[in-house]
């Protein structure tokens, strides 16, 4: 069963739009143009979108509206943005940020 | 209320006990309990704990909240890369 | 370089900007957000007439009458700082430095959290997180829910996400104690909600409304149903409430108790409601981040929301060129914020040396109208919200004042 509301009894009949691929942990998901990340990921019922830095406990959105930071993920090589202020683009590879490991300085 | 497993700040993980410990043990301001915990320092900027520390801070020192801005805003007031402080590249975001 | 620039793409830096428009000068609004509306996005509430208010509809007439008349605007941008230069501002932004005459802060309010355990889980989140999700993006956080905070957000929100498809088990407090203060007591949520709702979105908060006027809250609270009453089939339930949020990897539900008149825990009353998301409504307060960095003055003001910039009905604050509008100067009604912006706008047009000679009496119009809307809100934040009001304009000549003398005596 899908999360979108396609049809609102105030707000009508969702806007029909391009579908597209994008990635995330490098699984495919086909969500919508003007879909943000957040949006897109809630709508596959993606709820954690990442894991914290030292508790390692798993985040999703809380505020999506950019106050927060908690819904932050990695698109492509480095880039960090905050996955609820972020429209998504065709082929866009997301990751979750995770845990940091004790000694790897990867992160850094 | 389980105060221990309450984390009053989300970014740092900091839990409402050290918060109301580390107030009730130094009589502290908002600013103070934050440098003293990190708790508001994480990388919201506090924008998202910050009036629950300062109810905190007010309700254990019995004093009310003052009118000015209690934990400080410097900037930046959001994260950035150093390329755009510097001003060389654009983007929205990149941290 | 700009005559105008204004930061947040809402009722308020929208209407301020046409207003400007109008007057002449070349505005630009910038916002964080991908879309201009700002919090007009996510709202949609029946009037006392029936009639529907489609925030989302009227962010829209805002921002295509901005374009109409001239006004850039640009979304996605983020700002990191302010500084004062020669000729005005220079605002520092994600894409790079903009250079302004004079500056309108309307960047709105932040949402206030209620920390309890398990508040961090993935599917817990803010209120406004889950209206926007629904009423924008069109995507439901879950089939149910369980809202946490009784207030006058919580319950037009609550309705929203009725009819956006989403079961609302429930609408409960928060745990009494030092973070939740009076959002976690039956009997003053119960004496807040009968004050608020003489003009409530639906007749049974109008007719506890007017109960309220003959009615102690606390004699009342003794007579208000275990089981809660029901707002759009919702029931709310403020002899209930949350003491954690349980899941594993994600929230699967609240665990609760049953409460006295004043928070107090009845033992052994423990249940879990299990719910796909948990929305937690902690009430708004204005962001006082810019309007901090820039070097205003606050006033901290309970009615208003919290830590409000110090400014008269011109919107003007007590630093030269730099003028507030909206919720940024205390949590109001989206009509208000309007009805403000369109003061800012003027007043910064007749700052700005604007030759057109109705512009006086247009602002006083105008300021009027702020003071109308302000009074048949429908949704009122808080009590007191006009005394509160003219309490910070009182500090504003106070402050004005005082720079003078100062000035007179250097």
């Amino acid at each position: 069963m899908t999360m979108r509301v396609i049809n609102h009894p105030v707000l009508g009949k969702l806007q029909e739009r391009n579908q597209i691929t994008i990635y995330f942990n490098n699984q495919s998901y086909q969500v919508y143009e003007g879909d943000t990340i957040a949006s897109a990921m809630m709508a596959e019922g993606i709820k954690t979108l990442r894991h914290h830095e030292e508790s390692g406990k798993g985040r999703g959105i809380y505020c999506n509206i950019g106050h927060c930071f908690e819904c932050r993920v990695q698109v492509g090589e480095r880039k960090v943005v905050r996955a609820c202020l972020t429209p998504v683009s065709e082929g866009m590879e997301i990751h979750s940020l995770t845990a940091f490991k004790k000694g790897d300085g990867s992160h850094w | 209320m389980n105060d221990d497993k309450t984390l009053v700040c989300r970014c740092e993980e900091v839990s409402l006990k050290t918060i109301r410990d580390t107030v009730q043990q130094f009589s502290c301001s908002s600013r103070e309990v934050k440098l003293r915990t990190r708790a508001g320092m994480g990388y919201c900027g506090g924008r998202t704990c910050r009036h629950v520390i300062d109810t905190i801070v007010s309700d254990v020192n019995q004093q009310a909240v003052a009118d000015e801005v209690q934990l400080s805003y410097r900037p930046p007031v959001r994260p950035m890369t150093f390329g755009v402080l510097g001003g060389c590249c654009h983007d929205n975001e990149s941290y | 370089m700009v005559s105008l620039l204004i930061i947040g793409a809402g009722p308020a830096g929208l209407s301020a900007a046409i207003a400007a428009a109008e007057q002449g000068l070349d505005v630009k609004v910038i916002d964080e957000f991908s879309k201009a509306g700002g919090r007009l996005l996510g709202q949609l509430h029946q009037e006392p007439n029936g009639d529907w208010w489609n925030g989302i509809a009227m962010g829209e007439k805002l921002h295509q009458e901005a374009l109409r008349v001239g006004v850039d605007i640009q979304c996605e941008v983020s700002v990191f700082d302010i500084s004062r230069s020669a000729t005005g501002w220079t605002v520092y932004t994600s894409q790079g430095m903009m250079e302004t005459r004079k500056l309108l802060l309307a960047t709105g309010a932040s949402e206030i959290p209620i920390p309890l355990p398990g508040w961090t889980l993935p599917g817990v989140m803010s209120i406004g997180a889950a209206q926007v999700m629904g009423n924008v993006h069109r995507v439901k956080p879950g089939n149910t829910c369980v809202i946490i905070g009784a207030n006058v957000l919580s319950m037009a929100i609550a309705n929203e996400l009725r009819l956006c498809g989403i079961k609302v088990k429930e609408i409960i407090l928060p745990a009494a104690g030092s973070i939740s203060k009076d959002a976690g007591r039956p009997e003053k949520v119960l004496a807040s909600l009968m004050k608020l709702t003489h003009l409530a979105p639906t007749a049974i908060l109008r007719q506890a409304g007017k109960l309220g006027k003959f009615v102690n809250p606390s004699f009342a609270i003794k007579f208000f149903p275990k089981k809660g009453i029901k707002l759009f089939d919702i029931p709310i339930r403020i002899k209930k409430a949350a003491i954690e949020i349980v899941g594993d990897e994600h929230a699967t539900g609240v665990r609760t108790v049953a409460i006295s008149s004043e928070g107090k825990e009845i033992p052994g009353s423990e249940k879990v409601t299990e719910a796909d998301f948990v929305c937690i409504a902690g009430g708004l307060a204005p962001m006082s981040e810019l309007a901090s960095v820039v070097g205003c003055s606050f006033k901290y003001v309970p009615e208003l929301g919290g830590h409000v910039p110090v400014h008269n009905e011109r919107m003007q604050t007590n630093v030269p060129n730099l003028f507030v509008a909206g919720n940024i100067t205390g949590v109001e009604s989206a009509k208000v914020a309007m009805a403000q912006g369109k003061v800012a706008g003027l007043s910064i047009a007749l700052e700005s040396g604007s030759t057109s000679k109705e512009i006086e009496l247009l602002l006083k119009v105008a300021i009027e109208e702020v003071r109308k809307t302000r009074a048949t809100a429908l949704m009122q934040f808080q009590p007191g919200i006009p005394e509160a009001r003219e309490m910070v304009y009182r500090q504003f000549l106070l402050e004005e004042q005082a720079m003078k003398r100062k000035e007179s005596v250097s």
